[in-house]
This record gives structure tokens, sequence and C-alpha cells, in this order.
């Protein structure tokens, strides 16, 4: 217990895990109905797909690159599937197929940032992986999918949203990925210092991809899953998830130079998203004006996640 | 010599888990330039900074002509009249050299607007009276030279008015033409009855510029002597505690099989032109040579991260060319990198995960790591190695030099490699920890490692090598064995700088 304390109290995520807790301490006061069970369950329902994009771009940030495709990858890979199932294809097949693009998609966003810097790569093929989509729904948008397949968005374990549960599996899986493997541990060991990571042999090429594939083919997942939930394909679906999970991932204290950070974190920075916003929902300030608290929240809790960590790094040095 | 102007009495710091600062006496007299000296980590700079007031001491009294002094902070020792010129230049680059020096305490006009008339000519005077008027004023700092830019650091620290200034390692990036200028410069100061701390272990210097000496070791005054009163080799003993006569340790083993051999390597940039060579285990061969020789590159084509356009390579018996890093290490061999800092360590991981960066597959081979297994063995090499640090678990960044070298060696060790390369091992490192990487390249070559040696110092490569290749542009010059009588600095030299005899 003491040891996790420690871990806990030197991990990158200590920040924002306090921002959350501070943030549902005032949650709480500011609007009585948030404490509801049922508003708890909305809460989680509603950051599964944040969740899951937020931590699978935990990996590429970690390397000390970006990817900007996730919510285009994302809005193709819903799209593909969607058509697939209603063209009468399983679901499990359809499903392998979308997973298979995110796999694609990672290897050329992977080998583009191999030579790019990830942040300009990605932005282009974003364009690239959104106008596949508007191609392929040549415009349109599909409605009525096979309940087999809107299960998966909409159904219930018990009290339990099947979406959470993927949320969960997913995020314990990459928290395993990133923290106890030699594949994570290179993926932290590249991001903290390329060069010292070829100089240790580290492949590191093998590396930068592994980290793009993880991405997109969570992008991908989260896809399928928005398409089930909304029991409707749209090519433009993903756009707005895009940005947003660069800011969980931000939030969570895992920095784009690389090495720091980590699900955790992330985790933490998802979940302080969808409250501010669950929130804003139950005491009736209007969405227009939610986006200028919701950019003010970003502003802060990176602010103070630098500040701190520049305090710390001056503290012994 | 003057009155006493400074005098510290059982100052002692603490940083977590170590006394940086134990019982610690000294003093200053005015127009003296008293040198600390100590070995990494001793305690110097600690103690300068307790003096100008960066640190606040646990324990200890500090007095100024006598009078009790409490220091808030670095401004009230400013103001107290003790600055400081650091080694490594606090200016702004892009301020030019009067904006530096009145940095943050511009003169204004009546009107409240910044006097620069005041302001340049005030510079050009602090300037004058170090002899440096032909340094432009107006000119961005960034475009001085270093030597110059050291000037203009010294002219801000006498903007002050001080009575002590203390000198952190100023002489560390300047030519031998601009250390004597700014000796020149320091004992004018001296001459004017300041008092001089000087922090270096720059051993040549001191007879040049020193009154007294106070040696620190591991945080304690070992002694303080006047600048004749003891030998060099003395004064090395104080600082490392034990003779210097045992530096290098080279216990003659036999050499059996040959571990590596190259044959006519060059690569794509013509830095490294028809390289042939070999080691044997149990061998330790040194490859000497002025900077830019090609002796790194050299090494980079062994261990795969320089491309080869051309040559052969065996490795124990086996014709094979690396591609990549991995697949050097795939074959037995290891590179300790020249640039610790750069290629060597991820500074911001742990010094637990540094210790198994190279080896994590080879240690976890079934893709899932354990993190109490990579600590343990961390704690073996910090035993081992006598890393010193307080817990293994802490970022790499905040180890001393010599201690950085040593977890990149641990890197290594726990790879285990059959053919180990060393590029400027000891660059930058304290004498004690010098001598520990002397005794380890010794102990792996008896237990039949083959070992490669780069370095720059001559006396370090003869000491330890079986073995010297001498390079000069990218080419082999010449081979030395230490049986042989020209096995010294004379003919080693000569074939760095005049190539061979053909």
């Amino acid at each position: 217990m003491e040891k996790f304390k420690q871990a806990i109290k030197e991990s990158t995520a200590f920040y924002s895990l306090i921002g959350l807790v501070v943030l549902v301490i005032l949650s709480s006061i500011i609007a009585p109905n948030f404490r509801t069970i049922n508003n708890m369950i909305t809460i989680f329902r509603q950051a599964s797909l944040l969740l899951i994009l937020s931590s699978g771009l935990t990996a590429v940030l970690l390397t000390g690159t970006m990817d900007l495709s996730v919510g285009a990858t994302a809005g193709l890979v819903g799209c593909v599937v969607a058509q697939l199932v209603k063209s009468s294809i399983s679901v499990p097949v359809a499903a392998l197929i979308g997973i298979l693009i995110g796999v694609v998609i990672g290897l050329i966003n992977g080998t583009l940032a191999g030579i790019l810097p990830g942040f300009i790569a990605t932005y282009g093929t974003n364009w690239v992986i959104a106008g596949l989509g508007i191609a392929i729904m040549r415009g349109q948008v599909i409605y009525d999918l096979p309940p087999s397949f809107t299960f998966l968005g909409v159904g219930y374990v018990g009290p339990i949203p099947i979406l959470v549960i993927f949320a969960l599996i997913v995020v314990v899986i990459l928290y395993v990925l990133l923290t106890k493997t030699t594949l994570g541990r290179r993926i932290y060991q590249y991001g903290s210092n390329p060069v010292a990571a070829e100089y240790s042999a580290v492949p590191t090429r093998r590396i930068v991809l592994s980290a793009f594939v993880i991405c997109s083919v969570c992008a991908a997942f989260a896809g399928m899953l928005m398409t089930a939930r909304l029991n409707a394909a749209d090519a433009a679906m993903g756009d707005t998830y895009g940005l947003q999970t660069v800011a969980a991932a931000v939030i969570g204290g895992t920095s784009q130079k690389g090495g720091e950070g980590g699900v955790l974190g992330t985790i933490a920075g998802a979940l302080i998203l969808t409250i501010v916003v669950n929130v804003m929902n139950l005491t009736g300030i209007p969405a227009q004006a939610q986006g200028l608290i919701i950019g003010s929240v970003i502003v802060i809790m990176v602010l103070i996640d630098t500040v701190t960590r520049k305090r710390q790094e001056n503290k012994i040095d | 010599m003057g009155k006493t102007i400074l005098e510290a009495k059982h100052i002692t710091k603490l940083f977590p888990g170590m006394k940086a600062l134990d019982d610690v006496d000294f003093d200053l007299q005015e127009g003296e330039v008293h040198i600390l000296v100590g070995e990494n980590g001793a305690g110097k700079s600690t103690l300068s900074k307790v003096l100008l007031g960066a640190y606040k001491p646990e324990g200890g009294e500090i007095f100024l002509d006598g009078q009790p002094l409490k220091l808030t902070g670095t401004k009230d020792a400013i103001e107290k009249g003790i600055v400081a010129v650091y080694q490594e230049n606090s200016l702004v680059p892009y301020l030019n050299s009067a904006q530096n020096i009145f940095l943050n305490r511009e003169p204004k006009t009546k009107l409240g607007l910044l006097d620069l008339k005041k302001m340049n000519d005030d510079a050009r005077e602090l300037l004058k009276i170090l002899n440096c008027e032909y340094i432009d004023v107006t000119k961005v700092v960034s475009s001085l030279s270093v030597a110059e830019q050291q000037m203009v650091e010294i002219a801000k620290a006498l903007s002050f008015s001080p009575r002590i200034i203390v000198f952190d390692e100023p002489t560390s990036t300047l030519s031998e033409r601009e250390v004597e200028s700014l000796f020149k410069q320091i004992r004018k100061l001296k001459a004017e009855g300041l008092g001089i701390i000087y922090v270096s272990h720059r051993m040549q210097e001191f007879p040049l510029i020193g009154d007294r000496i106070t040696v620190l070791r591991d945080g304690k005054k070992i002694g303080c002597v006047g600048i004749n009163e003891c030998t060099d080799a003395e004064l090395v003993k104080m600082m490392v505690g034990r003779d210097v006569s045992q530096v290098y340790v080279r216990n003659k083993t036999d050499f059996s099989e040959e571990a590596l051999k190259v044959e006519n390597f060059c690569d794509q940039d013509g830095r490294v032109k028809n390289v042939s060579f070999n080691v044997r285990k149990g061998e330790i061969v040194g490859l000497a040579g002025l900077v830019g020789a090609g002796r790194t590159e050299t090494a980079e084509m062994i261990y795969g991260i320089r491309p080869i356009a051309s040559g052969k390579m065996t490795v124990f018996g086996k014709e094979q060319l690396p591609k990549t890093p991995t697949s050097a290490v795939k074959m037995g061999i290891g590179l300790i990198s020249e640039d610790r800092k750069r290629q060597g360590l991820a500074l911001n991981e742990s010094i637990a995960q540094n210790t198994v960066a190279v080896s994590l597959l080879k240690v976890f081979p079934n893709f899932f790591v354990n993190n109490s297994k990579i600590n343990q063995i961390a704690e073996e090499f910090k035993e081992k190695l006598r890393i010193m640090m307080t817990s293994v678990g802490k970022k790499t960044r905040f180890l001393s030099g010599g201690n950085q070298q040593k977890v990149v060696l641990a890197k290594w060790l726990s790879q285990d490699p059959e053919i180990l390369i060393f590029d400027e091992p000891t660059r930058g490192i304290d004498v004690g920890a010098k001598m520990e990487i002397y005794n380890l390249m010794d102990r792996m070559a008896s237990e039949g490692k083959a070992i490669i040696m780069i370095s720059s110092e001559l006396p370090e490569i003869i000491g330890m090598s079986d073995r010297i290749y001498i390079m000069k542009e990218g080419e082999i010059t010449g081979e030395l064995k230490r049986e042989d009588p020209d096995f010294n600095q004379e003919k080693i030299g000569e074939l760095m700088m005049l190539g061979g005899a053909e």
C-alpha cells in the first residue's frame, strides 16, 4: 500500500487525479443530482468512447509524437463496419475487418511519422481518411443497423452498459501493455530519449509503428462502438472526438515531449472532460457557452501540470 | 595578505539522503584567491552556493567582516557584495552586453524611459576596467566569443561593486590564450583588494592563480594548504583519499581466440578509410587519435549505427556485418558511447529502467516485465559499481556525472556482451570514478571479454591498453604493443599528428 501511494505521488497522473477528485466534490455541491447512481453510470457511458480513443492516443504521445487522425479513423471504420453489417455480413467478421483497417492506418501513420513530424503527417492523413469515409458513404447517412450489432453500443449487462465494460477492458489492456510489457517499457524509453534508445539497441522504427497501430486500432474499435451506439453511421461522426482525445490525454499529464505520463492520467483526463460537460448539462448551461468553459478547463489543467512539473524538476537540480 | 573578509564555520548542508556539507570551515582574506577543489560531488559547488545565499545551511555560521551574516537569498548576498561568475553563461543571448549587465536595473531618464546612453557608457566603463573596451556593448551577446561573454559576465559581477567574487569553473570553456587573459583580470581584481573564491579542478591552473587551496571530499573539509606547500600528487591524494600511483590497473592476461576482426572498413563520407584491426578475448585494445580521427565513427560502424560502405567484419570466426545496433547486440557487441547525456541515458527515466535499457528483452523474454525484478537488478549494480544514489527509482538526471556514467556501464554489464567498446569512458568524471572504471575494464578483460577503448587522454590509453592502434584522418597509422620499446606518449603522439613512417 505504501509503495502504491508512493507510485501515485510520483506519477505524472497525480495532479490530474487530484483535479478529478476536486471536480467530483465541486460537482456534487453545484448539482445535487450529480451524485445519483444513474448519473454516475451516464458519465461512465458518455466517457467510454473518449476513454478508448485517448488511451490509445497515449501510446503515441508517449513516443513523443502526435496522432491527429483518430477522429477520422473512428469515423471511417464506423462507416465501413456499418455498411458491412447492413449488407448482412456477420458482426465478428465485420469487426475484424474494422480492426484490420485500424492496423493499416496505424502502419501508414507510423511510417509517415518516422519521416515527417507526426503532427503534420497525421493532420494530413486525417483529411485523407475523412475523405475516404465521405467517398464510401457517398454523402449519405445509414440508419437501422441490425440489433445484433447495435446491442454492443446500447446494451446492458445488469445495470452496466456494455460500452462501459468495453472501455474498462481497453483501458486495462492498455495500462498493462504500457507498464508491464517490454513493448510498453520501450515506448517510454524511446519517448524519453530517442537517440539513447537507438544506442541501446531498441528497434526504434518498430516501436513507433507499434504505438501508432495501438492508437489506430483503439480508434477503429471506438468507431464501431460509436456506430452501434448511434444506430447510424455518418462520415463526420468522429470529427468532434479528434481534439477532445488529445485534450483528455494532455489533461491527464501525458506530455507531448514523450516519455512521461500514462493511461492512469488519461483516464482522469477523459473523466474530467466528461464530468465538466455533464455538470454543465445538469445545471442548464447552454451548449453555446460550454466550449468556453471546456477550453478554460483544458488550459488550467495543463497549466497546473506544467508548472508543478517544472517545480519538481528544479527541486533537486 | 589583508584581513579576513569572510569566514564560515561548521557549515552543514543536508540534501535528501546525504550530507552535502559536513561541518566545513572556510575563510577568505582581502586580496586573496582561495581555490576550492574536490571531486564532483565533493561539495565545492554546494559550499559556494551557501556563501552566495542560494542554499540555506542547516548548521553553522557565516561572518562578514567579523559580523554574523544571515543571507536570505542571492539578492541579499549581492547587496552585501558577494557575487558569482558561473561556469555556464547566465547571460541572455539575444540581448546586448549593456542590456545584460544592467538587466532588471536599467538606468532611467527623468521621464522614466530607458537611459540608453548612460547604460552603454557605464557598461563601457566596466569593460574598460577589464581591458576589454574592444567589446561593442551594443552587439548581441550571442555574437560574442565564449571568452568575451565571460568578460561581460565578469563586468556584470563588477557592476554590483562586490567585495567577494566566486568563480565557478570559469575556464572550462576557454582556450589557453583566453584563460591567460582571464587570469590577468583576476590578478587585477585581487590587487584591488577583492576576495576571490575560485572553484575548479584543473590542477595545472592552481599555481598560476591561487594563494590557498581548500580541499573537500564527500562534503568534508580535508585540509587547507598554501599554494606552495604541497605537490600535485599530495593534492590528488587529499582529493581522492588514496595514492595516485595505483590509478591504472592492468593485470596481464593471456589472450585467447580472436573475438572481432575488422577488415578494410570504409564509411560513406570518407571519415573512415580502410580500417583493419582485431581484438582478442581478454585483451584491451586502444584506439588513439585526435578528435575527428575517425575513432568514434569506426566504433559506430561496428555497432551498426553508422552505415558501412565496404569492408568485412568477423565476430568469433563468423563473417557478418551489423545493420542496426539490435543486430550488433545479437552478435555480442556493445558500445558505451561518448555522449552519455544524449546517447547513453534517458535522463528522465529512473536509474532502474536505464539499467535494463539494453538487456530488457534478455531479462524478460516473455513480453511481460516485472518491475520489482528490474529494481532488484538495479540494486545489484548499485552495489557492484558503488553507484551513489538515494534510490534506484530516482530519475537519472539527479546523479552526478560519474554516477551517471556508472549507470551506463550497468546498462551494458546487465546485457553482458562479449565485445564491449568504451568510447571516452572517463570524460568529465572525477578521479575516483575513473579509477573504478579502469578497475572494471581490467576485471572484464580478465574474465575473457574483448575490450576496445577509445580515449583522447594518452596516459589513460597507455595505462590500460595491451595494444594501441593510432588513427589519423580516418586511417590507421600505426599499431603499438605494450611490450614494444616505443609504447609511449612520444611515439603515439607522432603517429597521431604525422601519420605512419611510410
